[in-house]
């Protein structure tokens, strides 16, 4: 926690300096830009700083299944969440980078870089407390942040309008969270989770479920997404990164944290997630196949995306099976790692030929192929073709979901295949548009040189997507110590 | 590592690796493109003819690294009878199809790509063949798919190429996804997933075996392309480029009978899977009457050879349904067989295409004077695929006959040896309607160059060697069937 609580002041303080040197030197974006990069590498290191280096430092998932549940003092879910943390500021890491050139045409930089730091610390501080009442206010200040940057381009209608609906929306989602926290502590006298809050009676029940509702609307379960759509793909694409990437899902984490907080039993916070993975792997993926957005395609890809990871979460609650639980945290980093190159190979095609139609994208290797490089790698990867990671964390999913041999999982391991195969009906056109032959209508324009400080963090996560599929057995032992349970015998 | 498993992983890595270097260093290599790409896939023709002696000698080639020791993934490259006849195949087709590419192919700055596709088409092909492991196989089952598809998106002819890529794409990639099941449901039973491990015994319930049987068999008679599975099949043929067309219909079809014969037939005993021998050899009786009979009703020459291969398919899949010795040695015999004639014949169509710029059967005929060495050769392929005695299919169709009447149906067999009348009927309808008749066009032909006569001209020659002397390529189906039925027959 300790560590957990610096990186969070690092990250706010570096807020706090980076907006004052804007304003009193008006210093250029380049350099607000590093000093962030700085800012976030010092959060990170932070964070890693108290690594004691036996093998169970990520994610620590006893494999009795016991996960995230009473310890006295510290949550053994508590690595976890570094887990999330640690992605997040990655992402922001880069995020950063690329913004140091994706931002010129923007001109506010003295708010951005703020607000960007101030984003992650809020979720860095949402993912680690267990106080209800601290994750209410890290909530609103993760989000607060969000809304503005959702809506940094207030100079258009469409970004005001996402941004105001998303404040609407994730304001409900607060509210209620606000009122069941009441009740829940009318109730129980106490805030302080892990707390067995579920079966104390109906006003803690109601409570739950006001909570879980409001954490729902966070992390876009269908049907409480429609905000999602909008605010990723009107916001700025290095926002859409970090919105996509790790964002909803870490609203995610947080509701299953509180719904094993608060005594909700696993059968029933795993069935409700297999039957919301279902209904999010169906809505994004159909509604994905009928965008002509680059960018709300790749929302709606979020959407089917998070229900895969759901899925995992589901079938090993559910099922009392760690190694489903691992293949979603898994999934999970895989996925913040792929969305976010696809939203900032997009950004770099945006920033260069003004696209935003499938369209526009039309023929777009021929003038940017580091960006249709890159993008179609993302897009590979999501479709999950192997030998992408993005194949490996699917397979890790189904061997999963197949062993358990279930009624409920075959019928969400259907609907996962069956929508894994459509989504190919849209990635596949996509990356088939940017190798067009024919230019649509930027075949006069130049060919441009990429700025290296948006070629390299989308270097640097091709390479490390890359990496990670020829040869994943590093990357998954990193990550965590038992994923399979057959490696111990 | 020695000599044996030096070779098998040449065959793997030098093709990708001369792909790499053709992309990376186009400008330099790029106008001897094609030369580089069939001299490497000469050079794996040798190494698989070399492999010959060893296996003869009772060397199995094997190379095993841990990939993903934390799922039990590993890398294997496996070598055995089994594998040979389909890796020979595969060979084999992949040079005469480059060969035939110099000619066909028209360079621009994109050709680099083009033969470092096929290059990797060829890999992933001879990578389904030599995988040991579950995942490996899928890997480059998928890596075929992926190489094919772009080639036909980026290079097919006709107006609505995108469209035929993305329906092959996703027709074959869902017999992918039930291949996916099933190898992951045997995965998950035999807790490794080497090939080795699967055989030496997996215990699975009736009822599981039954399922992921029918799995295996719908998922790779997608591939095989046999009715109702088959309508990818006519478009992607005749869209593709002719050298892809020929790679796809000679080779990549048989990776389907390849996939069943190392799954279903090789794992499970004989009485397991006997309840599926009916519906095979009628799916199989289907799939040849049907498929003739499109192939007389169509006027596109390209397209009678295509559906062609659905009814050969057929032919194929009823001599595995025989479950008998005879049928399945047919039926293994009959993909080598095929892939030659085929590739022939496809060349062949080839040439007329080239020469007068027409595909529709009713604007041609009268060629024969005007093409004689390529209405030879074409004789030669019709007679051949028309089952005439010397020529090679004949004996792999005595085979797959014999098999038939030594089953519970031999009524089958004799409906089987009716419908091949049909077969005859569209082979030399093509014949007499290209090459008999007048000459009614006005134009003079085209010359066509001699780097796609020349390979067809050799495959013609092979088709009469094959016929005559079959007993080499016996030898090695023989060794391969003592090896799947283990003395179990």
């Amino acid at each position: 926690m300790n560590t957990a609580f610096n990186s969070i002041l690092i990250l706010a303080c570096g807020a706090l300096a980076i907006y004052l040197l804007a304003r009193l030197f008006s210093a250029r974006n380049e350099l607000l830009a590093c000093c962030t990069v700085l800012v976030f590498f010092l959060a990170g290191l932070v964070l890693f700083s108290k690594l004691n280096l036996n093998s169970k430092f990520w994610l620590e998932i006893p494999s009795s299944g016991e996960f995230m549940v009473s310890g006295e003092q510290e949550w053994p879910g508590e690595s976890a969440s570094r887990l999330i943390a640690g992605t997040a500021i990655a992402l922001g890491f880069l995020v950063s980078l690329y913004s140091s050139r994706y931002l010129e045409q923007d001109q506010r930089y003295k708010t951005y870089y703020p607000l960007l730091l101030l984003t992650v610390a809020g979720l860095v501080g949402m993912v680690y407390t267990t106080d209800l009442f601290l994750l209410y206010l890290f909530i609103e200040w993760m989000s607060v942040c969000a809304y503005v940057l959702v809506a940094f381009r207030r100079q258009t209608n469409t970004a005001t309008e996402a941004g105001f609906k998303y404040l609407i929306m994730g304001s409900v989602g607060t509210i209620l969270f606000l009122l069941g926290l009441a009740w829940i502590f009318r109730v129980t006298g106490q805030i302080k989770m892990p707390l067995q809050a579920a079966e104390t009676s109906a006003w803690a029940s109601a409570g739950l479920v006001c909570i879980l509702t409001g954490l729902g609307i966070k992390s876009a379960f269908v049907p409480l997404h429609t905000w999602l759509p909008d605010a990723h793909s009107r916001a700025p694409s290095s926002i859409s990164a970090l919105l996509s990437g790790i964002i909803i899902q870490s609203c995610f984490f947080v509701w299953l944290r509180v719904g094993l907080g608060l005594g909700v039993s696993k059968q029933v916070l795993g069935a409700v997630l297999i039957w919301l993975s279902i209904a999010n792997m169906i809505v994004g993926n159909f509604m994905a196949l009928v965008q002509i957005h680059v960018k709300r395609l790749l929302a709606f890809s979020s959407i089917a995306q998070m229900g895969y990871i759901l899925f995992s979460f589901g079938i090993g609650l559910y099922f009392d099976f760690p190694q489903a639980i691992l293949a979603g945290f898994l999934y999970l980093v895989i996925h913040a790692a792929l969305k976010s190159l696809a939203f900032l190979s997009k950004g770099i095609c945006h920033f260069y030929y003004q696209t935003t139609l499938i369209e526009d994208m039309r023929g777009i290797a021929k003038h940017l192929p580091l960006a249709a490089l890159t993008l179609s790698l993302s897009l590979a990867g999501l479709a999950g073709l192997p030998p992408l990671i993005g194949f490996s964390g699917k397979w890790f999913i189904l061997t999963s979901a197949l062993s358990t041999l279930q009624p409920l999982a075959l019928v969400g391991t259907g609907v996962f295949l069956l929508t894994n195969l459509i989504s190919l009906g849209y990635y596949l056109p996509l990356i088939a548009q940017l190798y067009a032959s024919q230019p649509h209508r930027n075949e006069a324009a130049p060919t441009l040189r990429i700025s290296p400080w948006m070629a390299i963090p989308v270097i640097a996560l091709s390479g490390l997507i890359l990496a990670a599929s020829i040869y994943p057995a590093p990357w998954v032992k990193w990550l965590s110590p038992i994923i399979f349970i057959s490696e111990g015998g | 590592m020695n000599y044996e498993t030096g070779l098998i992983l040449s065959i793997i890595l030098l093709p990708s690796v001369i792909a790499l270097l053709l992309v990376m260093i186009r400008r330099i290599i790029g106008p001897y493109a094609g030369w580089i790409a069939g001299i490497t896939a000469g050079l794996n023709l040798l190494a698989t003819l070399a492999l010959l002696p060893l296996l003869r000698q009772g060397i199995e080639p094997h190379i095993a690294l841990n990939w993903l020791p934390q799922a039990g993934i590993q890398f294997i490259l496996h070598l055995d009878w089994l594998t040979f006849p389909f890796l020979f195949t595969e060979a084999l087709v992949t040079v005469f199809a480059l060969i035939y590419a110099l000619g066909y192919h028209h360079p621009d700055e994109r050709t680099p790509f083009f033969y470092a596709l096929l290059l990797i088409f060829g890999v992933g092909m001879a990578g389904t063949t030599l995988a040991g492991s579950v995942f490996l196989f899928y890997v480059f089952w998928e890596l075929m798919l992926v190489a094919s598809c772009v080639l036909i998106l980026a290079w097919g002819e006709g107006p609505n190429n995108g469209s035929v890529a993305l329906q092959y794409f996703l027709f074959t990639h869902l017999g992918s996804l039930l291949v996916l099941v099933a190898l992951i449901n045997l995965y998950d039973a035999a807790g490794s997933d080497s090939f080795v491990a699967l055989r030496s015994g997996i215990s699975l319930a009736p009822a599981a075996v039954t399922t992921i049987t029918a799995l295996f068999l719908i998922g790779f008679g997608v591939k095989m392309a046999v009715f109702p599975l088959h309508i990818w099949l006519p478009d992607a043929h005749s869209v593709a480029p002719m050298p892809v067309t020929i790679m796809l219909a000679a080779a990549m079809l048989s990776m389907g009978v390849y996939g069943i014969l190392r799954f279903p037939m090789s794992i499970f005993s004989p009485s397991q899977i006997a309840m599926f021998a009916l519906p095979m050899m009628v799916a199989g009786l289907v799939s040849q009457v049907y498929g003739a009979l499109m192939a007389i009703a169509e006027q596109d020459i390209k397209r009678i050879i295509a559906y062609s291969s659905v009814s050969q398919m057929g032919y194929i899949l009823f001599g595995l349904g025989t479950l008998t010795y005879e049928g399945i040695a047919g039926a293994t015999l009959h993909v080598i067989y095929h892939g030659v004639v085929k590739a022939l014949l496809f060349m062949c169509m080839g040439l007329v295409i080239r020469a007068t710029n027409k595909r529709q059967i009713s604007e041609l005929g009268g060629l024969m004077n005007k093409i004689p060495l390529t209405a030879a050769c074409c004789a030669v392929g019709v007679l051949a695929i028309a089952g005439v005695p010397m020529l090679a299919i004949f004996n792999s169709e005595w085979m797959i006959y014999s098999g038939g009447f030594h089953t519970t149906y031999p009524g089958l067999a004799v409906a089987m040896v009716l419908g091949s009348l049909l077969t005859v009927a569209y082979a030399l309808r093509l014949f007499m309607e290209i090459f008999w008749g007048d000459y009614t066009s006005d134009g003079n032909l085209i010359p066509v160059s001699a780097a796609m006569r020349l390979p067809t001209v050799v495959l013609a020659g092979l088709t009469l060697l094959a016929g005559l002397f079959p007993s080499p390529v016996f030898a090695w189906i023989d060794q391969e069937l003592t090896l799947i039925l283990g003395g179990l027959w």
